[in-house]
């Protein structure tokens, strides 16, 4: 399993005179989970739109699975859960899984993809009638649907109750251990904690700490039994200071 | 692109209040208004089959920028991008979405039609209807890709105003309302540069027996061609944008 699924390299984007992304290089391995956090602004949601060519990057390349990101999402080979993104009114719960089904090669079945995502029983239920909580699941079905070789997720767990959000995990970490490739952001260290095999630490756009959650912890300078919360914000509070005073002008 | 458009017709049919309007409001203001012109000839036409036409295509432009526009909300939702990272191409997405509008101008010419035949007795031979309804729903190519240029380009707020305005302006003036018989002669020359005033025209021209004019069909296409350059560059000026 090291096939590269996801190669950012020397990727810069600006959005005016900020630089979301600054010559950021990473690669993510076919098989891992993969967790990338950061501050609000730290350009995570900007890699993850640059990871799905939604944003073209300024320089720099993308490639998922070794080729071009459009030839990958027109494959099938992956899907995402984005902050931004949401369904129309009108359809129901079946209807956007049997939608996303239809347009993956390999998809899975429809009753064991509502019961992965915890919607057995809200099926026929209309879309614009879910809760929160119920929505990201139906989001996260929807992802789920094609089977995808890789799953991209941008803070996936926001609006779910805490039942919700143990079975979304589960549900993650039983994908991944197919071989599947998996990268979420997310504000909720312990789930990078519990959930990656690796975590990668965005601010100001940039990397600032990147491995096993026990490295970062370990490289933050604080003790094992230490929470990542701690380790975050060593990392997030003390870098960007040189970070912020470039950026502004 | 099979699944997207059946997809896309159950939304429409569990949903039908966009359906609902178009049929509604020409079928009623035939209903009440029919009868004021009835001796006169309009269009070369009985006037309560000119009538029928005008407003079976005032409904249809209507049901047809309402879908169009209302791609506005489903780019607001997060829906477009959701979409753009699967792998059905955009295109296919724009192309279902045309389609599905253009489907929703055959309602209300089917019931105008049924209401001119009960309370005007309006006949036509089984041929005649065909080709009515067939020229009443290719016809509105235009609107659709005007619908999705106001979809496309512009924001919720803004989309829904401009979308009615546009409506409102483009049936008033291009005489599906009112007939443009009626207008004065500056407004007369001014309806018949419109494609809305063309649209209908192909369905008189075939109630009445005749082929389209070619005048009309330029008129239209040209206008076909402008709101194609209008939705293409609005397409991509909404995708560039985030």
């Amino acid at each position: 399993m090291n096939a590269v699924a996801v190669h950012l390299s020397g990727v810069t984007r600006r959005f005016g005179a900020v630089r979301a992304v600054d010559d950021l290089d990473l690669t993510v391995e076919a098989g891992t989970v993969v967790a990338l956090l950061g501050p609000n602004g730290a350009g995570k949601t900007t890699t993850i739109a640059m990871m799905l060519g939604l944003v073209p990057a300024d320089t720099g390349t993308v490639t998922l699975f070794g080729g071009p990101v459009s030839d990958a999402v027109r494959a099938g080979r992956v899907a995402a859960m984005l902050q931004d993104a949401g369904f129309v009114p009108g359809a129901t719960v079946r209807d956007v899984v049997e939608l996303a089904r239809a347009l993956y090669p390999h998809p899975l079945g429809t009753g064991s993809i509502l019961a992965t995502a915890g919607l057995e029983g809200l099926a026929s239920r209309r879309v614009d009638r879910l809760s929160g909580g119920e929505s990201q699941r139906a989001r996260f079905a929807f992802a789920l649907a094609g089977d995808p070789d890789l799953l991209v997720l941008d803070e996936p767990t926001t609006g779910m109750d805490v039942a919700a959000r143990r079975q979304f995990w589960a549900a993650i970490r039983t994908y991944a251990a197919d071989g599947h490739t998996v990268l979420f952001s997310t504000h909720q260290l312990h789930e990078a904690d519990d959930v990656a095999d690796r975590v990668v630490v965005l601010t100001a756009g940039r990397i600032v700490a990147d491995g096993p959650p026990a490295e970062i912890r370990a490289r933050a300078g604080v003790s094992t039994s230490d929470s990542l919360d701690a380790a975050f914000l060593a990392l997030t509070t003390e870098m960007p200071a040189t970070k912020a005073a470039e950026t502004e002008h | 692109m099979r699944a997207y458009l059946t997809f896309e017709l159950r939304r429409l049919v569990r949903d039908p209040r966009v359906m609902f309007f178009s049929v509604i409001g020409p079928v009623a203001t035939y209903l009440i208004f029919s009868g004021w012109s009835a001796g006169d000839r309009l269009e070369g036409l009985a006037a309560p089959v000119a009538v029928m036409i005008g407003l079976a295509g005032y409904g249809a432009v209507a049901g047809v920028l309402m879908v169009g526009s209302a791609v506005s909300q489903e780019r607001a939702a997060g829906w477009l991008h959701q979409l753009r990272v699967t792998p059905l191409p955009s295109g296919q997405v724009v192309a279902v979405k045309a389609l599905i509008g253009s489907i929703t101008a055959v309602p209300p010419v089917i019931t105008v039609g049924i209401a001119a035949s009960i309370q005007h007795h309006v006949e036509l031979s089984a041929g005649r209807w065909l080709a009515l309804l067939l020229l009443m729903w290719l016809g509105t190519v235009p609107f659709a890709l005007l619908g999705l240029a106001i979809g496309y380009g512009l924001s919720p707020q803004i989309a829904v105003p401009v979308n009615f305005l546009t409506f409102l302006a483009l049936s008033v003036l291009g005489g599906l309302l009112a007939p443009a018989t009626y207008f004065p002669e500056a407004l007369q020359h001014l309806a018949h540069a419109l494609p809305t005033y063309r649209y209908a025209e192909l369905g008189w021209r075939s109630a009445a027996g005749h082929l389209p004019a070619p005048a009309g069909l330029a008129v239209l296409a040209a206008w076909t061609v402008l709101f194609a350059a209008v939705a293409a560059w609005s397409y991509r000026r909404s995708t560039a944008r985030r």
